[in-house]
């Protein structure tokens, strides 16, 4: 880059801006407040090292990252990104904490339901033993009485002979 | 530090410790890694700098948020604290999923015997789960494009990590 496409690092800096800046590539000279805020909290020596350390194609998503942290710390400068490290493990606690209420919510109500087919079950159950009759009672009536002589039952006229009731 | 040990700063940045040393009171000589993670990543310079901007009451715990980022940052060269705080927010979605699951069984529940106590469900804040009120309410940006990193979480400010 010429001094008069100079990145925003190099501007920021005053001085040349070389064809093989480390910085130039990330640090457009369309946005100088982003290099300003990495300079701030990093530095331009530190991030140019970080940067030289890691492979081309990581570079660019490295110093998006600074550029998060480095502006996380400008406008919180005690806590800076840390502070939503903090808020979101807050969050999760009281997420799993709502979890586990409701799953035992679930449980209890899984568990009444149960209970109550198990209740409906029997009551099925003993209703169908009422209507069921019993093998002694299916058998025909001419079995109840073996030892009857049946001509002697239509002799007498069962009717009239058996004091008075009519059959 | 008058004739006492020079603070770890001093010693790393081999000078004399002042009485008024600003480190001092943040980077005792005892624990020399300390100030040695912070000077890599931020530089001394910086560090003087935004402890010199802050009122008294808050530079120790700004030194202890410095510290974690300085380690979340040599851990992980490239997402630093922001892996963290992907790897952080993947882990809110995924339980506000299962909550939206488990609350939306109660309602079936509730349907499907109105008579059932309810009173447990009745304290259920249901529009944790509708919304992300909590990520609005605190500018959170999404940063789920970022690869998610568990390298970097463990105990911020000293409070207890979950995934220790």
């Amino acid at each position: 880059m010429s001094n008069s496409t100079r990145c925003a690092a190099c501007k920021s800096l005053r001085r040349r801006c070389s064809k093989d800046c480390v910085l130039a590539p990330y640090f457009p000279p369309t946005n100088p407040q982003r290099f300003a805020c990495v300079h701030k909290i990093f530095g331009a020596s530190n991030t140019t090292k970080m940067l030289e350390q890691l492979p081309l194609h990581l570079r660019a998503v490295a110093v998006d990252c600074m550029s998060f942290e480095a502006s996380s710390r400008v406008e919180d400068p005690v806590y800076g990104s840390v502070r939503i490290i903090s808020q979101l493990q807050e969050q999760i606690i009281e997420a799993q904490s709502e979890l586990v209420k409701t799953k035992g919510e679930i449980a209890f109500h899984n568990a009444q339901q149960q209970q109550q087919m198990q209740q409906l079950q029997m009551i099925h159950a003993i209703a169908q033993e009422g209507e069921d009759q019993p093998s002694w009672l299916s058998s025909s009536q001419q079995d109840l009485f073996p030892n009857i002589n049946q001509q002697q039952l239509e002799d007498y006229n069962y009717s009239n002979t058996f004091c008075g009731f009519e059959f | 530090m008058g004739g006492s040990s020079p603070c770890a700063s001093c010693k790393l940045l081999r000078r004399r410790c002042a009485k008024d040393c600003i480190f001092a009171p943040y980077f005792p000589s005892d624990d020399p890694h300390k100030f040695a993670i912070v000077h890599k990543v931020f530089g001394a310079s910086n560090v003087s700098k935004m402890l010199q901007e802050l009122p008294v009451h808050q530079r120790a715990d700004a030194v202890s948020s410095l510290v974690y980022e300085a380690n979340a940052r040599v851990r992980d060269p490239v997402y630093g604290c922001v892996g963290a705080i992907s790897f952080l927010q993947n882990q809110v979605s995924q339980l506000e999923m299962q909550l939206a699951v488990a609350q939306a069984e109660i309602l079936c529940f509730q349907m499907q015997e109105p008579n059932l106590p309810t009173h447990q469900i009745d304290q259920v804040d249901k529009s944790f789960l509708l919304s992300n009120n909590n990520f609005d309410d605190n500018n959170i940006p999404q940063y789920l494009s970022f690869a998610s990193s568990s390298n970097v979480i463990q105990d911020p400010l000293k409070k207890e990590s979950l995934w220790t």
